[in-house]
């Protein structure tokens, strides 16, 4: 995999963690798709790297010491208005309302601590070309907010407050463990698609107001 | 510290509710929150407290005032005796320590919360405006001797203040909310005010007569001393009152850390000793690291349930135990990836699911290949389940009733209770495991064993009703 990269110039990504021995191991396992070219270790820190660098994408630990406590959603608002940079949010928790936190304030998806270098490799690239990463937990949160176990599907593409049944069915492979790939052909659509259906999802996870979510989100304190 | 009833009745935790199966809604404590208000956040806080919405709340408080007013005196009355704060945050430590989780909460740092005293600066306003009220009426009996014993008194005080050593001084002034624009603005108006009422009192004692209008003045004034006074010592009453409180939290916190210790030494010390003596066995320290790693993951980020209550908790249990006591073909620790959506108190019925994914979890690990996944979700009428592996996959048709040890402990085991088991698996792809649980067939069997106690003819209550309940 990492030999058929020369066609694409490796993606300059910042690092935001706090602790030293991650980065480290971290950088190690990157492959050279990628190329880190800055790091931090607060909240501070972090938004005068990532200001003054511009990356495509940073890497961002959910929790982070400095700044107001808000952690990694204050780095992703503090720099909201950097257009060109995208937020790969890297956790160790996995409790909704830490993920969910970072999500809503933008960024474009979620990655556990324990994952691999390639598969972390592949999600900057994927962020970096503009798509979702959604991880099955991720989508498991999803389908739970928006209560779409119990069925309640959107009928019109454009309504925000809920999934549709096309986007239900995705997120429910991913939460099932399917790769993309897999999503692509249990449904007989193109990964481009499933790609799509996924950045609807994440939109619509961000941008929706729906009462349900609100609650959900509420009990877990997000709001 | 309330371990039960009240204690977990306010939590985002699932709740022992007979014959509803699906988790009851979290409802926050009764607080006013400093985000999203629009005057005293009274409305705010008893939505969230009632969970009820907000917009209706506003419009039962508009309409309540309609009423002969009782929807101000309502907002009034809560406006004192409820305190700021953020509910659900109350309503979490209101939960007992041993079950919250560790981890400090993100906050939101986009909408600081607001800082102006507006209550205080409210009723200083009117204070003042009462006073100036006072000096005006009797404008006509002002003359330029009142300045000076206005000067004296306001020296006196000030002179006061300066006996009091610096250190006491500076206690005082940070029990009084510490050097703030808004602390010193308070202390300075408190003494104006108690000086202006002391002095139209002496006036008037020692005025021409006395006749009704006056005397009124002389109430008024005194009341005015009185509030005067009251807005001085205010402050440090109320810090006296929340050091008492303060000193309370301390002792609880002194026992949370006790707990934190213990758990510290149980778990994590024990399994770095065990780690170190087995070092040679990387494939037994892996799987001994994975387990720490989700105990202490699980005790710092989530908030625990108590026992008996939720499906989801029992299914991180099996998986715990999967992954901890089963290694896969080559002897190495598998870790399952597990996702739950929705949960639910468990009965007879999950209780055989659960069985049934246990099995499925244990083929996926000793005869698969990982990644192993695992997805529970819990839907309007029924529970499914979806193990999947990525091993090299089987015919399943290919393999004879009774060679086939899944087909007994998993899809006999469901198919009893009326689920559906299916398998499939496609050479080279894996195999996935899917099963459902309906439960509205359960008998209320069922319900008799989460709540012995109820009546069993009101116990039992259709599920998808509960569903429309909870959302």
């Amino acid at each position: 995999m990492t030999q058929q990269v020369p066609a694409v110039p490796a993606v300059d990504v910042v690092l935001v963690d706090d602790h030293h021995l991650f980065r480290t191991g971290v950088r190690a396992s990157l492959d050279d798709r990628v190329h880190v070219v800055g790091e931090a270790a607060s909240v501070d820190e972090a938004v005068r790297v990532v200001r003054t660098l511009a990356p495509p994408v940073v890497l961002l630990d959910v929790h982070l010491p400095g700044g107001d406590g808000g952690g990694g959603a204050e780095v992703i608002r503090a720099c909201a208005d950097l257009t060109g940079t995208r937020f790969l949010a890297l956790s160790v928790s996995d409790a909704a309302e830490d993920v969910v936190a970072v999500i809503r304030a933008g960024a474009r998806g979620y990655v556990t601590k324990a994952i691999d270098g390639p598969a972390l490799s592949d999600a900057v690239r994927r962020v970096a070309d503009g798509d979702a990463v959604f991880s099955p937990r991720l989508a498991g949160f999803v389908l739970d907010a928006f209560g779409a176990a119990a069925g309640d599907v959107a009928t019109g593409d454009d309504e925000l407050d809920r999934l549709s049944a096309r986007e239900r069915e995705v997120m429910r492979l991913i939460a099932r463990g399917y790769t993309y790939r897999e999503v692509a052909a249990e449904l007989f659509i193109s990964i481009k698609t499933v790609e799509t259906h996924v950045s609807a999802v994440l939109r619509k996870l961000q941008l929706s107001s729906r009462h349900e979510l609100t609650r959900w989100a509420a009990a877990r304190r997000l709001l | 510290m309330t371990c039960d009833d009240a204690g977990v009745d306010m939590t985002a935790q699932p709740n022992l509710h007979p014959g509803a199966g699906p988790v009851r809604a979290p409802r926050g404590a009764l607080r006013r929150p400093e985000r999203g208000r629009w005057f005293a956040g009274v409305a705010s806080g008893v939505a969230a407290h009632l969970g009820l919405p907000l917009p209706a709340v506003r419009v039962a408080f508009v309409v309540l005032t309609a009423l002969g007013g009782v929807g101000v005196v309502l907002y009034a009355f809560w406006w004192l005796t409820v305190p700021v704060g953020d509910p659900w945050g109350a309503a979490a430590a209101a939960r007992p320590s041993a079950l919250s989780r560790i981890a400090s909460r993100p906050t939101d740092a986009e909408r600081p919360s607001r800082r102006w005293p507006v209550t205080d600066i409210a009723v200083g306003v009117l204070l003042v405006a009462v006073a100036g009220l006072l000096v005006a009426l009797r404008e006509d009996q002002l003359d330029a001797g009142w300045v000076l014993p206005v000067l004296v008194v306001l020296a006196g005080a000030a002179l006061a203040w300066s006996q009091l050593d610096e250190v006491a001084r500076g206690r005082l002034r940070s029990r009084a909310g510490g050097r703030t624009p808004s602390s010193v603005v308070r202390l300075l108006g408190g003494v104006v005010l108690a000086g202006v009422g002391v002095l139209l009192l002496v006036g008037q004692a020692t005025g021409p007569g006395v006749d009704a209008a006056t005397f009124a003045q002389s109430v008024v004034a005194s009341i005015a001393v009185l509030a005067g006074v009251a807005v001085v010592v205010a402050p440090w009453w109320l810090r006296l009152w929340r050091a008492l409180a303060d000193e309370r939290a301390a002792r609880a916190r002194e026992s949370e850390r006790a707990d934190i210790a213990a758990h510290l030494h149980d778990s994590v010390l024990q399994t770095l000793a065990l780690i170190r003596a087995r070092a040679d066995d990387p494939a037994e320290v892996a799987r001994m690291a994975r387990a720490q790693e989700r105990e202490l993951r699980e005790w710092l980020y989530d908030d625990r349930p108590a026992p008996g209550t939720s499906l989801a908790a029992q299914l991180r249990d099996v998986v715990a135990e999967v992954e901890d006591s089963r290694s896969g073909p080559g002897g190495e620790p598998v870790a399952v990836e597990a996702v739950v959506v929705g949960d639910r108190v468990p009965d007879e019925a999950t209780a055989a699911l659960l069985q049934a994914t246990r099995e499925a979890l244990v083929n996926a690990v000793v005869h698969g290949r990982p990644p192993v996944s695992l997805y529970l979700e819990v839907g309007s009428d029924e529970v499914e389940v979806f193990v999947k592996d990525r091993g090299d996959g089987f015919d399943v048709d290919a393999i004879g009733p009774d060679r086939f040890g899944v087909r007994e402990s998993i899809m006999g085991r469901v198919r009893r209770r009326g689920g559906t088991a299916k398998v499939t698996s496609r050479p080279g792809q894996g195999t996935e495991v899917h099963l459902s649980m309906p439960f509205v067939a359960i008998p209320q069997v069922a319900v008799e064993q989460v709540a012995p106690e109820q009546d069993p003819s009101v116990a039992p209550q259709p599920a998808p009703g509960t569903v429309e309940e909870e959302r």
